[in-house]
């Protein structure tokens, strides 16, 4: 018995300083972790989540950020919105924008991977440039779709009058000042869903590709029903990715029209501007950046719900 | 577990020493002297010739030292407020005009009526346009650093092609549209004017020019109506639609951008417009006359300014003098006068113009300023000193495009815009 207890005794001596050892290196492994990790964190906190709440404070308060003076006011600026009919003309614009754009740049982005994606001369050159539409800032290609769409001596009134019809007004016409926003963007993201469509193209297998041909699937038939199915997961992702921003569209209405002519361009991000630091309302822009965030919420929720059943991941 | 929480304090505390670091600006200069911290946009010539200022009245003050800091004239305010919330204002800031009502809201803005009045300042120097975007309510929230008016820029080269005399400074708006019409060439892609219709305030203050001339007010006494809504309202908004609808004589700019650069190329005829706009026409033969009146009402001829502002932040009273001291001294006829002649910027002060030989000085470098320097003495009202100003401003910004674009007839504009300006003053809301 005496030499499994000296055992024993020996291995607890052992034992304990090889535990308080791997102990040791534990604790400072966790406080490098959290010394690394919390500058971060205070940092999103700060700027990132007291924010998010502070906004959601201001949305029952009647704020203009310049005096102390806050009252608390209720749901008023939420039932204010219900009657606001700019709200509603800037919910209908945001969701007609993002149900065009984003198809649209989608369906651009999927025409121009396939198209890139073989082996012919300069392919990189043309990969890079459609990449660029992504590197161009925002305000270059604000300028430069100005005036493409100038009523008077625009390049695109010019083509149009070639084709025999008459001129246009775009941006100076309420109606169709949101559609030539619609282009413009499109063109400006068409290269990013380029690069994610490319890259979902490498992955696609030539296997399954030939065994298509073998069955005497054409081309088409192969795009439609190998293809374009091993592509679901990328487009799920664009989709969430592209709607979400569709939804915040401000840059190029603030650089174009400013949400003119006759509100016909101005979207929720837009507003919620407006409100808040040209009208002073903070109260009331945070109400209805919330709105934005429950609309933001559903849709991407619907997206997933949907994504799911026709998303097709190869395990 | 002690640990853990031993890094978070850890890390906290570096973190709070950084944002520390960083916020510590130099309040109090060394050697027991002070340090004023002034906001402003100037960038380039403005930028240097307002450091030059600042360098002087540093040599010469040895126990204040003035700090300047550049923050895009258009996030100033939004900075300012965030600054406010934080407790750490500039001690100046370089405020646009037509923020001014709600700019008088905040508690830490620092009154000046009294200290306009003082010995030497001359308040009646600045121009009425500019004392009265300053005060709001009767109370100096600031003093003047920027004016400018709107006058009519004028093609020379396309007045004489179509044969017409340069406008005399007693021209009527009837010429003008007159004149807009001769100058208009649709082969050609000619305009004889130009109008930027986005519906923000530069869609608003253009016609708001034309309503004061045609003897119109924006507002009734008080601010709690509208007034717009007037014969006045519609001989202004007639004017233009004549232009933009029946004549086609009116280039219209959804942009608020595109204009300057038609106007260079030598597509327009005239534009009303400030003297920001004359150093990007170096193509155009150009020439600038007053705006145009409406013969038989009251107005005469007479323009609008948008003046800006310094204004001063509650820092504590030795903050609060040296800033004054700086800014009556910044605001000071002999400053201003360098000031104008390094940038080309209108003076603020009236004593300065009447100066021997300066305007001769500013049109060497700045042709046509001269007339811009000159019309500031057409500026007679200023636009309603009230909070809900923007709102109204988005009201009349739709009402004039929706009839520029054809949308709806002058006198129904007229009249429903009113009617939500009034809603808009009555709601404490906006």
């Amino acid at each position: 018995m005496t030499a499994p207890a000296a055992l024993l005794r020996r291995r607890r001596t052992e034992s304990a300083p090889a535990r308080a050892g791997r102990r040791r290196p534990a604790a400072s492994e966790q406080f490098a972790g959290w010394a690394f990790v919390t500058p971060g964190a205070l940092i999103i906190l700060v700027f990132g989540a007291v924010p998010i709440v502070w906004s959601a404070v201001m949305s029952f308060q009647r704020n203009n950020l310049l005096t102390g003076n806050t009252p608390y006011v209720g749901l008023r600026n939420y039932r204010a919105m219900v009657h606001d009919p700019v709200v509603a003309q800037a919910v209908q614009h945001t969701l007609v924008y993002t149900a065009l754009f984003v198809p649209g740049a989608m369906i651009a982005g999927l025409f121009l991977a396939v198209a890139m994606n073989r082996k012919i001369r300069f392919i990189s050159l043309y990969r890079t440039a459609a990449y660029a539409t992504m590197a161009i800032s925002t305000i270059s290609e604000a300028v430069v779709f100005i005036w493409l769409f100038d009523p008077s001596y625009g390049v695109v009134n010019y083509f149009l009058s070639l084709l025999g019809i008459p001129q246009q007004q775009f941006l100076n016409s309420p109606s169709q000042a949101l559609y030539v926003i619609v282009i413009m963007t499109i063109w400006g993201w068409t290269g990013f869903s380029v690069v994610i469509y490319l890259a979902a193209l490498q992955g696609v297998p030539q296997m399954l590709l030939d065994a298509a041909a073998v069955d005497g699937a054409g081309p088409w038939t192969t795009f439609r029903r190998v293809t374009l199915p091993l592509l679901s997961p990328a487009s799920l992702f664009l989709a969430v990715w592209l709607t979400i921003n569709a939804l915040q569209l401000f840059d190029e209405v603030y650089l174009s029209t400013q949400g003119g002519p006759l509100n016909a361009t101005t979207v929720l991000v837009y507003y919620v501007y407006e409100q808040a630091f040209i009208n002073f309302n903070f109260g009331y822009a945070s109400a209805i950046a919330y709105f934005l965030f429950l609309i933001i919420l559903v849709v991407t929720a619907v997206q997933f719900r949907a994504g799911r059943r026709f998303t097709h991941y190869r395990s | 577990m002690r640990t853990h929480w031993l890094g978070v304090a850890l890390a906290s505390s570096l973190v709070a020493l950084g944002l520390a670091a960083c916020g510590s600006d130099a309040s109090s200069g060394g050697s027991g002297g002070i340090t004023i911290s002034i906001w402003n946009g100037y960038t380039q010539t403005e930028a240097k010739a307002f450091a030059h200022l600042v360098s002087v009245y540093n040599k010469a003050h040895p126990g204040t030292t003035v700090s300047s800091l550049y923050v895009n004239n258009d996030n100033t305010l939004q900075k300012v407020l965030t600054a406010v919330r934080g407790g750490s204002p500039p001690d100046i800031a370089y405020l646009y005009g037509s923020w001014a009502p709600n700019v008088a809201q905040i508690p830490q803005v620092v009154n000046l009526t009294k200290v306009v009045q003082g010995p030497g300042v001359s308040w009646p120097d600045f121009w009425v346009g500019e004392r009265d975007v300053a005060t709001v309510n009767g109370k100096v929230i600031g003093i003047p650093a920027l004016v400018d008016n709107l006058a009519v820029v004028y093609n020379k080269t396309l007045f004489a092609q179509a044969g017409l005399k340069p406008p005399s400074p007693d021209w009527t708006w009837q010429q003008f549209v007159a004149d807009a019409a001769k100058l208009t060439n649709p082969a050609k892609k000619q305009f004889g004017t130009a109008y930027v219709t986005p519906g923000t305030e530069d869609t608003v203050w253009h016609w708001e020019a034309l309503l004061w001339e045609a003897g119109g007010q924006i507002l009734k006494p008080g601010n709690k109506q509208a007034a717009f809504d007037s014969p006045a309202g519609l001989q202004a908004l007639t004017t233009l639609r004549d232009m933009a609808i029946t004549d086609h004589s009116m280039y219209l700019d959804p942009t608020d951008n595109a204009y300057t650069n038609v106007f260079n190329s030598g597509k327009i005829g005239m534009l009303v417009t400030g003297p920001w706009d004359l150093s990007v026409f170096p193509n155009v033969h150009y020439g600038v006359q007053v705006m145009p009146s409406f013969p038989g009402t009251s107005g005469g001829h007479q323009t609008i300014s948008g003046p800006d502002n310094w204004v001063i932040f509650n820092n504590g009273a030795t903050h609060v003098s040296a800033a004054e001291k700086f800014l009556l001294w910044l605001t000071a006829p002999a400053q201003v006068k360098y000031f104008s002649l390094a940038t080309g910027d209108l003076p603020t002060r009236r004593s300065v113009e009447t100066a021997p030989g300066f305007l001769q000085q500013m049109n060497k470098s700045l042709p046509g300023v001269d007339t811009f320097i000159t019309n500031l003495g057409n500026v007679r009202q200023a636009r309603p000193q009230t909070p809900t100003y923007p709102k109204v401003s988005q009201i009349l910004g739709n009402m004039i495009v929706s009839v520029l674009l054809g949308k709806s007839q002058p006198q129904a504009a007229l009249a429903g815009a009113a009617q939500q300006v009034n809603q808009a003053l009555a709601s404490t809301n906006g």
